[in-house]
């Protein structure tokens, strides 16, 4: 089957997310995408989850994931004799995104300018923390850092608890958006070069990437000149958890009907007559109140039977779904979203599969994730080089 | 910017969207040239339009939303009252006329409304369309409504973050609609990329449940491999320490800090004024640090609450290590680097004047990429998009108006 971008030519030095994100979602899409690790390998390799809990390097969950659909292979950058093997893939490249640090990238041999001349028609993206210029490019930043720079770790927290710190989110979500947005701009790059026959260099960072996301929050300082806080009560409610007697449920009845249609499904407790529970405003208002009286009867309560009853009435309720809820749900089954992959080492592994469905060319799972250093030889062939010569471990 | 390309130059995008996530779909295509029209109502207004903030000194309006200002950047507003079959039949036009289609309605209502893809394809066949639905185009649940907020829990989200042994927490922003909205962009420029080599459009079905959980695979892995989900441990990592946001001098002042390895645990020792605990063997590997987490968080923050974020970050950047204020609203657009780096853009908007918005997050070195203009006001441009894209006469356009298909 076909893939959007069958043919493209991708080189990735990505190390945890946000490079390797970005070159997946080309991959998947049909791109042939060349992972290029140190000898050492991708960190990621060192995260897990490992079967058992035994650390592996070729049995990494997060790497399993974020390299199935690349072919692997290992040089080292520090060498001159690995950065002229670089030269000589860039030239036949159409894409090369990394997220080497800017303080790092000339060493490696990552030189826009220097590059174009082997390939002008090459599109480079660099990813980094906080971009490749400014006053904080030489910052160093992984999640927690970049999250919290970019101003959502501190919208997040319990309102009333103002000795908790702001909460970073599960993950590396600030990798995530850096790679979505680094491969919004290279395909953008590659879409231009259709007209004007060059490539160019495209920059992301990170902190960027996470200000962008911050929903209605960030224009309350040039708006209205208020500064956001994690620890406000919402203005207006329900929107909030609840524990039911077999896990914990999302209540979201901030439309008028929808609270009326709630109030009927809880039976039309008297409570909830009262003046102090009218409207969204005065719910939000006495919230201390109402939470209290909503986990009364919420505690009683099948989170699935509750979601139902909620959806049968359009009220748009959702589970606090677990990860066992997930890989269970007849939805995503039904919709083929889980996909198990068959890896050498790490044997069958189950793992999110498509974000989106191409009607024409579908998104496609076609290889494991590679072994180290699995495709040194036959990538370094196809330009003419032979794996000794250069020094890579295969 | 004169000489430069922008990249996606000469295309046109209808766009159904309202909420968050779609319209962070097009706000990328916008960034990148394309003309982006958004197709509305004053009979429905976006609800982003009638959300805060506004502007303290104004009365509220559908044009003064902070909100919706900052997400709709560079678009144009067409207004049409889709409920009229005239309008309808205009709203064909106006795609036969793009290259892309984008909707985040509940699954089926562009169809019900006449303009599924099947119709459109018709009369434009090499569109590429794209829904942007709660739950997907099929499957069991696909009738099921969804809200931004609901879209964090039920994905999984939740359960993995919290504060240790509290309950599932929210991530403080609906996190599926702008993850959703770039897997979307990236759908359709992947899918413009096809057709440009083939002539071939096609549908894309995205489901944001889904496109939330492919930024989950630690979780997802962890409980198809082992059957257990990570547990909700608030700001720490399994393979950093320490590793957290801690309280700085000030009110309510955070730092963010991460020690990614030993050598940097015996360069912040130094920072610390405390060089002997970088050989200390209750913290000089990754190991022992772990196990003494709770000590290592209070000599932390022992050093952190005498600093400001701001001098803590300087001195902690300098020796190399990875921190930064756990910056508010206000300090994100104060930030004197951000600001150097021209992220911000000031435009001139005819109702709330130039207001400081989030620019365009990535730069191309070549390609004319930026916010074009200011979001536009409601239907503003309703009369420009009819003649130049749709081809009506402005005799035709008066009749419209007359006849209130226009709103």
């Amino acid at each position: 089957m076909r893939g959007a971008l069958d043919g493209l030519r991708v080189l990735e030095i990505g190390e945890l997310v946000s490079a390797p994100y970005a070159a997946k979602l080309l991959a998947d899409l049909g791109a042939e995408v060349v992972k290029i690790e140190p000898p050492a390998g991708d960190p990621a390799r060192r995260r897990g989850p490992f079967p058992g809990g035994t650390p592996h390097a070729e049995k990494s969950g997060l790497f399993l994931y974020l390299n199935a659909n690349k072919r692997g292979i290992t040089l080292d950058l520090a060498s001159a004799a690995g950065r002229e093997a670089l030269d000589r893939l860039v030239a036949g490249a159409d894409l090369l995104v990394h997220n080497v640090h800017p303080l790092d990238m000339a060493a490696c041999g990552l030189d826009y300018a220097r590059l174009a001349t082997l390939n002008p028609r090459l599109v480079m993206t660099s990813i980094a923390p906080f971009g490749l210029a400014g006053p904080h490019a030489g910052y160093r930043g992984c999640d927690v850092v970049t999250w919290s720079a970019g101003g959502v770790a501190a919208l997040n927290g319990a309102p009333g608890e103002p000795d908790l710190p702001p909460l970073k989110t599960f993950g590396d979500q600030s990798g995530f958006q850096a790679a979505l947005t680094a491969t919004v701009g290279s395909l953008g790059a590659l879409f231009a070069r259709l007209t004007t026959g060059r490539g160019e260099h495209v920059e992301v960072s990170a902190q960027e990437c996470v200000a962008a996301i911050l929903e209605l929050t960030f224009e309350y300082w040039p708006y209205t000149g208020l500064v956001a806080s994690r620890l406000g009560q919402k203005p207006i409610q329900p929107l909030c958890f609840m524990e039911c007697r077999d896990g914990w449920i999302f209540l979201c009845a901030i439309e008028e009907h929808q609270w009326e249609r709630f109030v009927d499904i809880m039976g039309n407790p008297e409570w909830a007559g009262l003046e102090l529970f009218a409207n969204r405003l005065t719910r939000g208002a006495n919230f201390d109140a109402l939470q209290a009286l909503l986990q009364e009867w919420c505690r009683d309560q099948s989170v699935q039977e509750l979601y139902e009853a909620a959806q049968r009435r359009r009220i748009p309720f959702a589970p606090v779904s677990t990860m066992g809820d997930l890989v269970a749900s007849p939805h995503l089954r039904a919709r083929g979203f889980f996909v198990t992959v068959e890896h050498p080492a790490a044997g069958p592994v189950t793992m999110p599969g498509a974000p989106y469905k191409l009607s024409a060319t579908p998104w496609q799972l076609r290889r494991p994730a590679p072994c180290l250093g699995q495709h040194t030889a036959e990538v370094l062939a196809e330009v003419g080089l032979d794996t000794v010569a250069v020094g890579g471990a295969a | 910017m004169t000489g430069r390309h922008a990249p996606l130059a000469g295309l046109r995008v209808a766009d159904f969207t309202w909420v968050w996530a779609g319209p962070f779909c097009t706000l990328q295509l916008a960034h990148l040239g394309a003309e982006v029209i958004r197709v509305e109502t004053a009979t429905r207004i976006c609800v982003t339009r009638l959300l805060p903030p506004y502007p303290r000194d104004m009365e509220f309006g559908p044009n003064r939303s902070g909100y919706f200002n900052q997400y709709n950047q560079g678009k144009k507003s067409l207004t049409l009252d889709l409920k009229r079959p005239e309008a309808v039949a205009i709203a064909r036009r106006l795609c036969a006329a793009s290259d892309v289609v984008v909707e985040n309605f509940a699954a089926g209502v562009m169809d019900r409304m006449g303009l599924g893809y099947e119709v459109l394809r018709a009369v434009r066949p090499d569109l590429v369309m794209i829904a942007l639905s709660g739950y997907g185009a099929t499957g069991p649940d696909r009738d099921k409504v969804s809200y931004g907020p609901a879209q964090v829990p039920l994905s999984g989200l939740s359960s993995v973050t919290g504060y240790r042994d509290w309950p599932p927490m929210h991530v403080g922003i609906s996190y599926g609609d702008p993850t959703g909205g770039l897997h979307g962009a990236v759908a359709v420029l992947a899918a413009l990329l096809h057709r440009a080599r083939t002539g071939e459009g096609q549908y894309v079905d995205l489901s944001q449940w889904e496109s939330s959980m492919t930024v989950l695979p630690e979780a997802v892995v962890s409980w198809t491999m082992n059957g257990v989900a990570p547990p909700r441990d608030g700001n720490r990592d399994a393979h950093m320490a320490p590793h957290g946001i801690f309280r700085a001098a000030g009110d309510d002042r955070w730092i963010a800090i991460a020690i990614e390895d030993d050598a940097a645990w015996a360069r912040f020792a130094r920072c610390l004024g405390r060089p002997e605990l970088g050989d200390d063997a209750r913290f000089a590997t990754l190991v022992a640090r772990k196990r003494h987490e709770d000590e290592l968080e209070t000599l932390v923050t022992e050093w952190t609450r005498e600093r400001s974020p701001e001098a803590a970050t300087a001195e902690l950047q300098a020796a190399g290590i990875a921190a930064f204020t756990a910056a508010t609203n206000r300090d994100v657009a104060e930030d004197p680097h951000l600001a150097a780096r021209e992220f911000f853009v000031e435009l001139p908007h005819p109702e709330v004047g130039a207001r400081r918005h989030i620019g365009v997050p990535w730069r191309m070195s070549a390609s004319d990429c930026r916010v074009r203009r200011a979001a536009p006001c409601l239907g503003a441009d309703t009369d420009q998009v009819l003649r130049e894209a749709c081809g009506y006469s402005d005799a035709e356009i008066a009749g419209l108006r007359a006849r209130q298909v226009l709103v």
